[in-house]
């Protein structure tokens, strides 16, 4: 009887510990989930459901179906934008993001500390330098005037000054984000090579690796999981990313040269001479990079078995 | 509650200044009309006036006496206006002028309430699309301003969503006072359906200016030089001629660059087009216009210019204003410069010339003829004083339209026109002292013969946005001219045949 007692009791504890575990996840998870659900939710369905219309500074919801969907398919300048969006994305995340990060934060942890810190610090500068002051420097840098800091260190080779900025706009738009970008890979990969054990590294030079080879064998390996989630994390960053393009090209220098999606989406919907905008068909572009961006999701965590990083260790270390 | 206090003081002002407005208009009548000694024929008409003007008084007495008996109170009015050149500040500034005009007649009325202007002048590097977005979130939020100044080309898009109010009933009524003195085309560009829904601010035109003294050292003579903007009326030098002369200034080390024109998107481009004889607007069908054969020349000049010629830069279009337009011409080393009237004001203002040195060094004429004996052209691009519906909502859109009226005034627009180098709205303004003391202003007074408006319609911005793009395609050289034409009409196409007619 008492035991039977004993075990009602137990399954009322149980459930009574079911039912507040619950109430402490809802608690600790309303809040994040608002501000998602504010922030993210709400302006996804809203720029979807104007995308379906043709919506201008008249602001009225004057629904024309798939119309705009259809405009894009057709449209000669959407291709070219998404070729340079495709061009941006990749050439920015293997030379800067990803391959520069990696290299520096190889480079620095290889060399004595306090050199190495010095380093990695110069690279944070772009990051925490504001927009508009980073990009009126490369302004300034490439400018056409022999005074323009290019032209004039060229000038001692004996030079003809040049317009950077118009002769190679891709690598000049590549740079001026890379040199950004490069600094949020460099602290994760730093992070992770520094969290190797050092067992693993002198056993590796016991065994007479040369520094290349602990490099190949040992630490890449080991921060492989950093490496995947950056590449797709920088993925995502830039593929919405525009702000350095309009502040240093704007899209140009010729007909939608550096012209990328979310560029042309904003310019189409927040930025025309005369004022007259399109939100319907900026928001539809809008819709086509969220798409874009959960299919590159969906594609990097297949590939890169992100579910084997979730999931809790078969063993605790 | 804040809209029934507002109105009745208001409308009692409004009454009596009308009041006093009208009497001031018997007044000028009755003044110049009548010399002394040669009344005797009109001295009936002279008494009945007389009668009315003291009817008048009798009234204004009586409002002055309400007025003072409604109490203190101030009426703000808030006024947006943009340059983007600085130098058009009145725009903004004849408003407060006339605002302690009318708070002083309001004192010595014995009346205690007074007007505010609660202004904004936008400048560079504020340009018009953002001005225009800040004032359709500001309309959005409730926050409007009640006079908004804008391009004429607005008036269909604001008056056919609301935002602006018809004035016709307004013009009207003051129609004595000064509108009647309007110049009767700038009627035109605030018309939509048959309806009045802005008051004309300033005009302008876009001259082709050169530089006499590069010319001069060309081997050109005095009289040839003040004989260029002649041939350019007559057809007698080119778009072409204007490359070949700039080339040879070039190759002989004269200038840098042959001829410079606007860096960021503008409307200034479609004069090529127009001097091609290109059409823009068929009033008739209230459409916009493509003609094909136009464009193709357009686009071939363009292209021709930069990589032919050698005599614009193929960087021209992400060039910056002070660096590639203002400052290459100002000192000489630039030939031809295609610009606005309002730059004249811009560069004396900024110190980039004096008067002088413009009188001595500048010269001006009409964007050429596309060729030989085609008519040259330029653009004008009016802009207009609105009274948004948030005003009229607020109570206050008859004391905007007061001050409206007040700043349509002769010698407050010449001082306008003058510092800024626009053109004349008013007849009487081209007599003004001011305004007779500027020689540019009347020599470029003919080339409103040889103007065009750019069209009213809700999708001009799409046509020169596509414009725009493809030509900096052109000189960037990104596109050749046959790529760049097929890009413009594959564009243009996508506006639709209900807005565009395209033709051969």
């Amino acid at each position: 009887m008492g035991g039977v007692h004993l075990l009602g009791g137990n399954r009322e504890d149980r459930r009574g510990r079911r039912w507040s575990r619950r109430r402490y996840l809802a608690v600790f998870l309303a809040p994040s989930f608002a501000l998602i659900a504010v922030f993210y939710l709400l302006p996804v369905i809203l720029t979807v459901l104007i995308s379906f219309t043709d919506m201008d500074y008249s602001f009225r919801w004057n629904w024309i179906g798939l119309e705009n969907y259809l405009r894009m398919a057709s449209d000669p300048i959407a291709s070219k934008v998404l070729g340079n969006t495709l061009l941006y994305v990749f050439s920015t995340l293997a030379l800067f993001n990803v391959g520069m990060a990696l290299l520096i934060s190889l480079v620095t942890v290889h060399i004595p500390e306090r050199i190495g810190k010095g380093y990695r610090a110069l690279w944070l500068l772009p990051r925490i330098t504001p927009s508009t002051v980073y990009a009126l420097l490369w302004l300034w840098a490439v400018r056409q005037d022999p005074t323009a800091l290019i032209n004039w260190l060229l000038s001692f080779l004996g030079m003809e000054p040049i317009n950077w900025l118009h002769k190679y706009p891709w690598p000049i738009v590549i740079a001026v984000n890379g040199f950004v970008g490069a600094s949020f890979g460099m602290i994760i990969f730093t992070a992770a090579l520094k969290s190797i054990p050092t067992d693993y590294l002198m056993a590796a030079r016991v065994d007479g690796a040369s520094t290349l080879q602990v490099i190949r064998h040992v630490e890449l390996p080991l921060i492989k999981w950093p490496l995947m989630f950056v590449t797709a994390y920088q993925t995502l960053s830039l593929l919405t990313s525009y702000e350095y393009i309009l502040l240093v090209t704007n899209g140009g220098p010729g007909y939608y040269t550096t012209e990328v999606w979310a560029l042309y989406s904003y310019h189409l919907a927040f930025a025309q001479y005369g004022g007259v905008v399109k939100f319907g068909y900026g928001a539809a572009l809008a819709t086509v990079l969220v798409i874009l961006g959960l299919i590159f999701s969906i594609v990097y965590w297949r590939a890169f078995r992100f579910r084997e990083l979730m999931v809790e260790p078969k063993i605790e270390v | 509650m804040r809209r029934k206090g507002v109105s009745r003081p208001i409308s009692i002002l409004v009454a009596l200044i009308v009041g006093i407005l009208i009497g001031a208009v018997i007044g000028y009548a009755l003044t110049p009309k009548t010399p002394a000694g040669t009344a005797a024929s009109s001295s009936g008409d002279l008494e009945k006036l007389r009668t009315e003007n003291e009817q008048l008084k009798a009234k204004v007495e009586e409002l002055t006496k309400k007025l003072a008996a409604t109490g203190g109170g101030e009426i703000t009015i808030k006024v947006w206006t943009i340059g983007p050149d600085p130098p058009s500040e009145y725009r903004l500034k004849n408003f407060q002028i006339a605002a302690d005009m009318l708070n002083k007649w309001l004192a010595a009325l014995g009346s205690k309430v007074r007007v505010k202007i609660d202004g904004q002048f936008f400048v560079r590097p504020v340009e018009w699309g953002e001005y225009k977005n800040k004032f359709y979130l500001a309309y959005k939020s409730g926050k409007a301003p009640d006079i908004y100044l804008t391009g004429h080309e607005d008036v269909g898009f604001l008056a056919s969503n609301g935002y602006i109010i018809p004035l016709d009933d307004y013009i009207k009524e003051y129609w004595d006072t000064v509108y009647y003195d309007v110049i009767p085309t700038l009627w035109e560009a605030v018309k939509y359906q048959g309806k009045i829904w802005g008051v004309p601010q300033d005009t302008e035109a876009r001259p082709m200016y050169f530089r006499k003294d590069v010319l001069k050292k060309l081997g050109w003579s005095d009289e040839e030089i003040a004989q260029l903007p002649e041939k350019v009326k007559r057809g007698e030098f080119t778009l072409e001629d204007l490359l070949k002369v700039a080339k040879e200034a070039v190759d002989r080390g004269l200038v840098k660059r042959g001829i410079v024109h606007r860096v960021k998107e503008g409307y200034d481009y479609f004069q090529f087009y127009l001097a091609f004889e290109g059409r823009l607007w068929d009033a008739k069908a209230g459409k916009m216009v493509f003609t094909k054969s136009a464009w193709r020349k357009t686009l071939q000049w363009f292209h021709d210019a930069v990589w032919k010629y050698k005599v614009i830069s193929p960087t021209q279009f992400s060039g910056d204003w002070d660096k590639d337009f203002h400052g290459p011409f100002t000192k000489g080393e630039a030939l031809f410069l295609s610009g606005g009237t309002w730059h004249k004001g811009e560069w004396v203002s900024k110190g980039l010339l004096t008067d002088q040195e413009f009188r001595e060094k500048v010269g001006y004429m009409l964007h050429p003829a596309g060729e030989r004996g085609g008519r040259p052209v330029t653009l004008s691009h009016p802009l207009i004083y609105t009274i948004t519906k948030q005003a009229q909502e607020r109570g206050v859109a008859d004391v905007a339209f007061l001050l409206i009226t007040m700043v349509t005034d002769p010698h407050l627009n010449a001082n306008h026109a003058v510092k800024s180098s626009h053109l004349a709205i008013l007849y009487s303004e081209i007599s003004d002292s001011r305004y007779r003391k500027e020689p540019f202003l009347a020599d470029v007074a003919y080339m409103l013969d040889y103007t065009t408006f750019i069209p009213n319609h809700p999708k001009w911005g799409d046509y020169s946005r596509i414009v725009f793009n493809v030509l900096r395609g052109v000189e960037s050289g990104d596109l050749t001219p046959d790529q760049a034409f097929n890009e413009l009409l594959s564009g243009i196409k996508g506006l639709g045949s209900d807005s565009v007619i395209i033709e051969d």
